[in-house]
């Protein structure tokens, strides 16, 4: 069965504080109106949250924007899916290095979650990341066995 | 847009709990620690943290959660935390949090675990 986009939305936001609450709430408005249900949704929330954030306070971009892109597809078959692409015009970051990257309690440095969480809480996750710049495209099914 | 942190703290049996209302991101998360650590200055080594009203959090709020444990760990006290959303109580997995502290479901499993009543 072919997939019909039935939601699309692009945001250019600025890279200010808490901006990335408004980012997921665009996105969680479009997954429940294709029937995501409420948990899904909150998972999809916390990895836009995180990768907001990653833009916001690790690109050194010199725009000092973020550009979103959601697509909300449904084929009939109640598993919505939702594809979010989240791209900065920073100065791009080592992958393999912060995907390895673990803290621990007594960690003199705690932060640098942020891709862990984005990926416990999406079921997939692409990065592109080069000197131009970075794009994270995450998707969050409904079931995520989604062969 | 925002969603500013509010606390509200209860004393209770030489403990209290805390309850958080909004956002904990890095300034939900320094003013729960603020508070905390006021009650800890004074005495108090039992910490209930009831998240009941807060359904979005961020890494660094997180971050901040745990310098507080580590502050109470350190001072021979307890921390625990009650009424998680489901994904908020997966993140604190994620980032080690609920190896650190203890996590009920409802405050009245926590309130008679740590002796708050």
């Amino acid at each position: 069965m072919t997939q019909t986009a039935e939601r699309q939305m692009e945001l250019t936001l600025p890279m200010v504080p808490d901006i990335e609450i408004a980012a997921a709430r665009a996105a969680a408005n479009l997954a429940r109106e294709l029937g995501m249900s409420s948990e899904r949704v909150d998972e999809m929330t916390h990895a836009i949250i995180e990768a907001c954030i990653n833009a916001r306070e690790h690109s050194g971009c010199a725009d000092g924007r973020m550009y979103l892109r959601f697509v909300g597809t449904s084929a009939g078959d109640g598993n919505p899916r939702v594809d979010v692409w989240i791209t900065d015009h920073g100065r791009g970051f080592d992958v393999s290095e912060a995907r390895t990257r673990r803290q621990k309690l007594g960690a003199a440095h705690k932060r640098g979650w942020g891709l862990q969480i984005i990926e416990a809480h999406m079921d997939e996750v692409d990065i592109t990341t080069s000197d131009d710049g970075t794009t994270i495209h995450m998707v969050k099914f409904e079931k995520k066995n989604h062969d | 847009m925002t969603e500013e942190l509010r606390v509200a703290v209860e004393r209770r049996n030489g403990g209290a709990v805390l309850y958080t209302r909004g956002y904990i991101n890095n300034v939900g998360g320094e003013e729960i620690a603020n508070r905390a650590y006021e009650l800890m200055d004074d005495g108090v080594r039992a910490l209930l943290l009831n998240l009941r009203d807060t359904k979005i959090v961020n890494s660094i709020g997180i971050s901040i959660l745990i310098e507080i444990i580590e502050k109470m760990m350190d001072s021979g006290g307890k921390i625990g935390f009650c009424c998680l959303t489901p994904v908020i109580h997966k993140t604190f997995q994620i980032m080690g949090l609920a190896n650190y502290a203890s996590i009920f479901d409802t405050e009245e499993a926590a309130v008679r675990e740590m002796n708050l009543s």
